[in-house]
């Protein structure tokens, strides 16, 4: 009997032991990494391919470090505006559902919707403009949507909102604001969604 | 030995004729068990006999005893790709370039899904599918997108199979996948330590190890791990050709997969796929240990969970809201 | 029989397969059945293997199903031979001495049932060599069922090699010598308890699954056992003394009677305890438990399961505990069966699957096996009803023609 006791009594100090090194710690290793100083340069990833589209710096920083943005100007159909809209007036019969009658503008609610010219500068057709009249290039409109969205455009420019250009390393490609969000009607419409998941028994 | 009509007390009966009858029913249900055996053995431990090229055969024999991944050296890892590469060729006439690509120095992967920004439009379950060579037949998806409600965290509260237009007033929406814990007890179950986390953070399966026991299935809290029930089936002209041997080659039946983080692509810099795919920039990516990279602007600037997280399991897969 | 001086170890095989293909017609009847019944389990586990486990009604959210099931319970039968040998050794009871080995025999084989329901539960079964230490990798001591493999194997050496040198030696007309084999013994005692509890810690270890994973978990694994294990010991003894001229004493029925009426007692308390903490105020911890008593979302499968094996199991109880008839056989032994019957109703489905369900997301869906599992699992119990029945027939002839006094 005490044979038996004995064993159990072995077999409980190992378990122990065993139980003693593995399981939760106190400190997490978000700790470690937050004390983590150097810095990590993901140009240093060799095998990245670099994005082939069409790219310009942006004029704004986060942190200090660059970072470039998908051109909008090649995006456009119709670019340059002043192509048409010249000093005179365009004279074209039924000229905005030829040219603009594709765009429906649902931007901001009721009391405040924008109209057209709240962005599109009025003598300068091929920029855009803000409430202080400073004339804004159509590849830098984040600087135009970020009057009113500052939290998104804070949030951009530190990458919590909008996204990378195909790679997380190599140099920092973002898209857009107008890459994703129609500026005309920005919300996303309602759709079907890509696929579904099946019932999860047979 | 003395025969004698009568069994005596033992049942051990000695006479000539029982003897025959016995050994007569013996070989009857020797000859029953045998056939099935190798009924068994034919059709299904020695997979297709029929198509036997002795080439396959000797690539089968080579793969069925090579070590786990881990402990492999670096010729033995290329040896091994260029004979999956060969027998995809040989059995699927299939061109496939598989990569033995190492972790990359310095990095630890994280990941962060936005649920202000979700609208359920699952873009990302649909490429995963597509990247990651899943069977099409059972509709096997690592990721699952919730539909929940306003109020509630928990995913079982939540419908993870709607298919109706999105987003719906006043739902938001959640998806889960594997979340590459730092403390995982999946890694901890595996009886023969068929999965792993490696150094850049990302758990991942030796499919050829795994011997299917799906103990770390019943031990993940997050149903992250899927299983091959049967042979996985995927449009030729769908297949992924570039993979990696820890991600999204395609898995032999029987054995366990999940979620790699898109090792075949995020090892060479790119975006994962559900990353790359979502059209609302609800999912984050990046490396946990680049002070400036976008995961951890949003673990610093944003009111971060985890899901589960008093199991202690440490997930690198946080949501957080706008 | 052959004479004593021709025996040796070779004549010590020939003659166990010799006795075991001889027989009455019945015992003739009876190995055919088995072994029909064990064919069609290849046949069925043929389709499982060509197929994969698409075959089975397992799928991701019910991961485990039949098979593991039954290994959880077998593993319990097993166990319970420790219930003949700790009166038989420890207590140096006489009569249990009798009956000994016939529950060694008994939990040998249980164990070739588990490792084979465990064999065929496994997705690559081709890879198991992956678990040999030092060929392959063994992950212990972190994972819990590296730990089951090995002290399943040591478990089934312990009681296949300990009978075999007792029986071998009354074969040879020589007394066992008690001091080679007694350290064993004890050992196997110990081993025993920790067989069951090591089954336990893989469901009990696992935080993803709160249905299982509570300290009660282990200890109800060891009550229900040594309930349901020594009930069909019970009915084994039965057969032995009705089928053979092997006689066994009452008294081993009355002890035997003991030991499970205090164990199912224990078992029904534990389950008590365990129902109070689920429903008392119930969490979403207590789903699991909810889907299984009551359903969940329309999906109530085995709540009629449960329900059944509960009544039956404490009706089986009482009726052991105040034994109306005094001992009459009629009355217990079908009462044994019951129990074990309602065990195994328990302790198999109703928690492997409940364990699985909801999904650890929430997501609740039914189970049930299909005829895959159903053949494949009959021809595993055929195999070890075989595997038994081979064993204490070999025991029984040996130790009836051994005489003691004549070595």
């Amino acid at each position: 009997m005490q044979k038996i006791l004995l064993m159990y009594a072995c077999l409980f100090l190992g378990l122990a032991g065993v139980a003693s090194k593995s399981g939760a710690s106190e400190t997490s290793f978000l700790d470690e990494i937050k004390d983590i100083q150097e810095k990590f340069d993901s140009r240093t990833v060799e095998k990245v391919r670099p994005v082939t589209r069409e790219t310009v710096l942006a004029k704004d920083q986060y942190n200090g470090r660059p970072f470039r943005v998908l051109t909008r100007k090649n995006e456009i159909n119709r670019f340059k505006c002043s192509n048409c809209h010249t000093d005179k007036a365009v004279t074209v019969n039924q000229g905005v559902e030829l040219t603009h009658g594709s765009i429906s503008l649902n931007h901001g609610r009721e009391e405040q919707a924008l109209s057209c010219i709240d962005c599109h500068h009025p003598e300068e057709r091929d920029y855009l403009w803000d409430k202080k009249g400073e004339k804004i290039d159509f590849n830098h409109s984040y600087q135009l949507c970020g009057q009113c969205h500052f939290r998104q455009k804070r949030d951009w420019l530190g990458g919590a909102h909008g996204k990378r250009v195909a790679n997380w390393a190599g140099e920092r490609v973002i898209y857009n604001c107008a890459s994703c969000h129609d500026p005309h009607s920005p919300r996303f419409k309602k759709r079907y969604p890509a696929t579904y998941s099946p019932p999860l028994d047979r | 030995m003395k025969s004698d009509n009568s069994s005596d007390k033992n049942g051990c009966s000695c006479t000539i004729g029982t003897a025959g009858s016995d050994r007569r029913s013996f070989l009857k249900g020797l000859s029953i068990a045998a056939a099935a055996g190798s009924a068994a053995l034919a059709t299904g431990c020695v997979p297709s006999v029929e198509a036997a090229a002795p080439e396959k055969m000797k690539l089968r024999w080579q793969e069925f005893f090579k070590d786990n991944y881990r402990l492999m050296t670096q010729e033995e890892k290329e040896a091994t790709i260029a004979r999956l590469e060969r027998l995809a060729k040989l059995q699927d006439n299939l061109d496939i370039q598989m990569s033995s690509e190492p972790p990359i120095e310095r990095v630890l992967y994280g990941y962060a899904f936005n649920i202000s920004r979700c609208e359920g439009f699952m873009e990302c379950v649909s490429a995963c599918v597509r990247e990651n060579n899943l069977d099409r037949k059972t509709n096997t998806q690592y990721i699952r997108i919730f539909e929940m409600e306003p109020g509630k965290l928990d995913p079982s509260t939540g419908d993870g199979r709607y298919y109706h237009k999105v987003p719906v007033e006043n739902k938001f929406y959640m998806g889960t996948q594997c979340f590459h814990c730092e403390n995982a007890p999946c890694t901890k179950a595996c009886p023969i330590k068929a999965t792993w986390m490696e150094p850049d953070g990302i758990v991942v399966v030796d499919y050829d190890w795994c011997i299917g026991c799906r103990y770390c299935q019943a031990a993940c809290p997050y149903y992250g791990r899927r299983f091959n029930w049967g042979k996985p089936e995927i449009p030729k002209d769908e297949i992924t050709t570039r993979q990696h041997y820890l991600g999204n080659r395609i898995r032999p039946k029987g054995k366990m997969e999940k979620c790699t983080f898109c090792i075949q692509r995020t090892r060479v810099g790119r975006l994962p796929a559900c990353v790359e795919a979502c059209p609302t920039g609800s999912r984050v990516f990046g490396n946990l240990l680049d002070p400036e990279s976008e995961i951890r602007f949003v673990l610093k600037h944003k009111k971060v969970f985890r899901m589960k997280e008093e199991l202690g399991t440490e997930p690198k897969f946080w949501y957080f809201i706008d | 029989m052959r004479a004593v001086q021709e025996r040796n170890l070779k004549t010590f095989f020939i003659d166990v397969i010799r006795w075991n293909l001889q027989g009455s017609y019945g015992f003739r009847i009876f190995r055919v059945i088995l072994l029909i019944f064990m064919g069609l389990g290849v046949y069925a586990y043929s389709f499982q293997a060509r197929y994969g486990l698409e075959v089975t009604g397992m799928n991701d959210i019910v991961s485990w199903g039949f098979y593991i099931s039954n290994f959880t319970f077998l593993v319990g039968v097993a166990a319970a031979a420790v219930m003949l040998i700790l009166p038989a050794y420890v207590f140096h009871d006489p009569d249990f001495h009798r009956v000994v080995i016939i529950g060694e025999g008994v939990a040998v084989g249980a164990l070739i049932m588990c490792l084979t329901f465990i064999l065929v539960d496994l997705g690559g079964p081709l890879q198991a060599w992956h678990l040999i230490p030092v060929i392959g990798i063994f992950n212990f001591p972190s994972s819990i069922l590296a730990w089951d493999v090995l002290v399943l194997n040591g478990y089934l050496l312990l009681n296949a090699l300990v009978p075999a040198y007792i029986l071998y030696s009354h074969y040879r007309g020589r007394k066992a010598d008690e001091r080679k084999y007694r350290p064993f013994v004890f050992l196997s005692i110990f081993w025993a308890f920790s067989i069951h509890m090591v089954t336990a810690f893989l469901y009990q270890g696992l935080p993803a699954r709160p249905f299982w994973n509570n300290p009660l978990l282990g200890p109800r694994f060891l009550a229900s056992a040594f309930a349901a294990g020594p009930a069909l010991i019970t009915l084994v003894l039965a057969v032995i003394h009705s089928s053979t001229s092997y006689k066994i004493d009452r008294s081993v029925f009355n002890k035997l009677r003991l030991i499970i009426v205090i164990s199912a007692i224990i078992n029904l308390i534990m389950l008590f305890s365990e129902i109070f903490k689920e429903f008392y105020f119930p969490t979403h911890h207590s789903s699991s438990a909810v889907y299984l008593f009551f359903g969940m979302d329309g999906h109530t499968s085995l709540v009629p399961w449960i329900w059944t094996s509960v009544c039956v199991n404490l009706l089986a109880t009482l009726v052991l505990a105040f034994n109306p008839g005094k001992n009459n056989p009629k009355v217990l032994l079908p009462a044994c069966l019951f129990l074990f019957v309602a065990i195994w109703m328990e302790k198999g489905i109703g928690l492997i699957v409940p364990g699985l369900i909801p999904s650890p997301l929430g997501e609740v869906v039914d189970y049930l096996p299909t005829w895959v599992e159903l053949f494949v699992t009959l021809g595993i119990f055929a195999l070890g009803i075989t595997v038994v029945t081979w064993l204490i027939r070999a025991a029984l002839i040996i130790e009836q023609s051994y005489n003691p006094n004549a070595s």
